[in-house]
């Protein structure tokens, strides 16, 4: 028993850990093997993916479900968008200044309304409640200011160049190179978030999750901590949307709403809330199969059916989602623990 | 010895009930007190405004001198006031280990110090052995422990403890006397307790208030309570 937990206490290896090499290494591989379509799109979908995890590590970890998160996707990508189509001839690479506001803008956000909701005690439904409203108020937002975001034509966005001074000018526009720049974001994304969520500010946050009371009565500020991961939660979510639109080229109110906020519930829930790779590798696993199954023509108007059903029996059958089931069937780990059950 | 706390006529109106009645109260730094009454004597109410969950009505609450009687909870527990609720209040999805390293986040132990903190308190409450099981599975008394494991890990020096021994056997409950007593002794704590059992109290050998529909109906050694004519006929009248 002591020797199966202290290799996780110690922080050094876990399974997931290994996982993650795997899902990483073969993301890196796909491009070296296949050209086309797959290439195109995957980035798109590991950029859900990173959206779906800025829920998992709110949702699994905290236990605060927010169906706000395409309010944040959105704010990253109009953010991109506007700046890189309003800030033009600076000597710096508007597409970094995009990024940047996108990202500190979908955390600040967040940070916001978090400290208003927290620290005035708004919890479980009544939460969830509130940021369904803010995904509806960005979606009307960005549908009704239609002179600067392009109303329900969505916003044009241009594909970024990375440069890096005056020695680096590499373009984005071909499959390939932004390929491996979303990837390289990806990585860093995860290790952080992972990191961030496996040391000390991720177990406060998991006892909060488990015992609220407990967690005041021993001098934590709870309200604090919650705005916290809803601001860390709220930026993940603003990167992800600043990369989508540069690489859809587009922004769009439906990357706003509800609805795609309720889809990265979903997303979470198959993948696994516990788990940050389960709820990305879940997020591009089921965008990939909505995309598959809606071209599909005998099933073409049946396929959110059949994405609803898939949804059920994840949650009726497995409650961890694929990454419980996985765990469970790789025997019972110690890195489960720490996220809780 | 220096007063670790000080209270002076503190009141608490729940709309028409008068749960505490001006009550005052002193305990030393290293003193250790037993609060006993009858159910709905304003036990746990007294300690609630000690640790801030429930605001006073009227009076005041002097903590090393400090008026806290405003302070929020976080913020008293920062201070060294620990707090084990009526209802064990710990965290039975996490192992016995997680929860104990939880108390110990609250505290600024760096983080190479925290394992051995961990195991030291463990040791203390006698869960070492049951380091990795998850609370949810422990015996109600285990659970108790742990509760009291958690304030000390989280580096409190004043326990408030509401009924410690509730669902323990008999063994059980005389070990928490010696632990309590062993805590207060070598760790230089100050307690204390709310408990409805006479041995147990008997067992701690510690001064008793006895509180009485909201008031303080006398305090002294636990033979002056046990011979006194008003507690003997409220616990026959009322309990
Ligand atoms: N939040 C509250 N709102 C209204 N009344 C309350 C509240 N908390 C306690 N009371 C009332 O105040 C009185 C004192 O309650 P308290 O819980 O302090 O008693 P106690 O001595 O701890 O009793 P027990 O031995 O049953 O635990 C009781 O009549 C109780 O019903
Ligand atoms: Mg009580």
């Amino acid at each position: 028993m002591t020797a199966e937990i202290q290799p996780a206490r110690r922080g050094v290896f876990r399974r997931e850990d290994v996982a993650a090499l795997a899902v990483f290494l073969l993301l890196a591989a796909i491009p070296l093997a296949t050209s086309g379509y797959v290439v195109y799109i995957l980035p798109q979908y590991m950029l859900l993916g990173v959206l779906a995890m800025s829920l998992a590590l709110l949702w699994g970890h905290g236990g605060i479900v927010s169906f706000g998160q395409a309010a944040f996707f959105a704010i990253g990508a109009y953010a991109m968008g506007l700046v890189m189509k309003h800030l033009t001839g600076m000597a710096i690479n508007s597409a970094y200044v995009g990024i940047l506001v996108g990202t500190v803008g979908g955390g600040v956000t967040a940070l916001l309304i978090g400290y208003f909701l927290f620290s005035a005690g708004v919890r479980a439904a009544y939460f969830v409640v509130a940021t369904l409203a803010l995904s509806i108020v960005v979606e009307q937002t960005v549908k009704s200011f239609s002179d600067i975001t392009g109303g329900w034509n969505g916003l044009y966005v241009d594909r970024m160049t990375v440069t890096l001074g005056s020695w680096l000018e590499l373009s984005l526009f071909d499959d390939a190179p932004i390929y491996y720049v979303v990837l390289a974001v990806v990585v860093p994304v995860y290790v952080i978030a992972t990191a961030l969520m496996r040391g000390r500010f991720g177990k406060i946050v998991v006892g909060i999750r488990e015992n609220e009371d407990r967690m005041t009565a021993l001098g934590f500020n709870v309200p604090m901590y919650k705005t916290l991961v809803f601001g860390l939660s709220g930026l993940l979510a603003g990167v992800a949307g600043s990369f989508y639109a540069t690489h859809a080229q587009f922004a769009h109110p439906v990357n706003a709403g509800v609805l795609f906020s309720t889809q990265v519930v979903i997303w979470v829930a198959i993948g696994g809330r516990h788990s940050l790779l389960g709820s990305f590798v879940g997020a591009i696993v089921v965008a990939s199969l909505s995309n598959y199954l809606s071209s599909i023509e005998e099933i073409q108007n049946y396929w959110p059916l059949v994405m609803g059903l898939i949804f059920i029996a994840v949650i009726v059958l497995f409650r961890g989602g694929l990454a419980g089931l996985v765990e469970k069937l790789a025997g019972k780990g110690a890195h489960g623990r720490a996220a809780g059950h | 010895m220096a007063e670790l706390l000080v209270i002076e006529g503190l009141t608490k109106r729940f709309r028409g009930l008068v749960a505490n009645n001006d009550v005052s109260f002193a305990l030393a730094a290293g003193e250790l007190r037993c609060i006993i009454g009858p159910n709905g004597a304003g036990k746990t109410t007294f300690i609630s405004m000690i640790s801030g969950h429930v605001v006073p009505t009227s009076g005041r609450i002097l903590f090393k001198s400090r008026d806290i009687t405003k302070l929020p909870v976080h913020l008293r527990a920062r201070i060294g006031i620990g707090r084990k609720f009526q209802t064990p209040t710990v965290f039975d999805n996490l192992s016995v280990y997680e929860n104990i390293e939880l108390a110990v986040l609250a505290t600024p132990t760096p983080s190479r110090g925290r394992h051995a903190r961990i195991m030291r308190t463990l040791d203390l409450v006698r869960l070492a052995e049951q380091s990795d099981r998850m609370v949810g599975a422990l015996a109600h008394g285990q659970r108790q422990w742990l509760e009291i494991g958690i304030l000390l890990a989280g580096e409190a020096q004043l326990l408030l403890l509401d009924e410690p021994t509730a669902g323990m056997t008999a063994e059980e409950t005389h070990s928490t006397g010696e632990l309590l007593r062993r805590l207060v002794r070598e760790l230089e704590l100050s307690a204390i307790i709310i408990e409805h059992d006479i041995n147990f109290i008997r067992d701690l050998k510690a001064p008793v208030t006895v509180l009485h529909l909201g008031r303080v109906l006398v305090e002294g050694s636990f033979a002056d309570i046990e011979r006194n004519e008003q507690v003997r006929s409220v616990y026959l009248g009322n309990a």
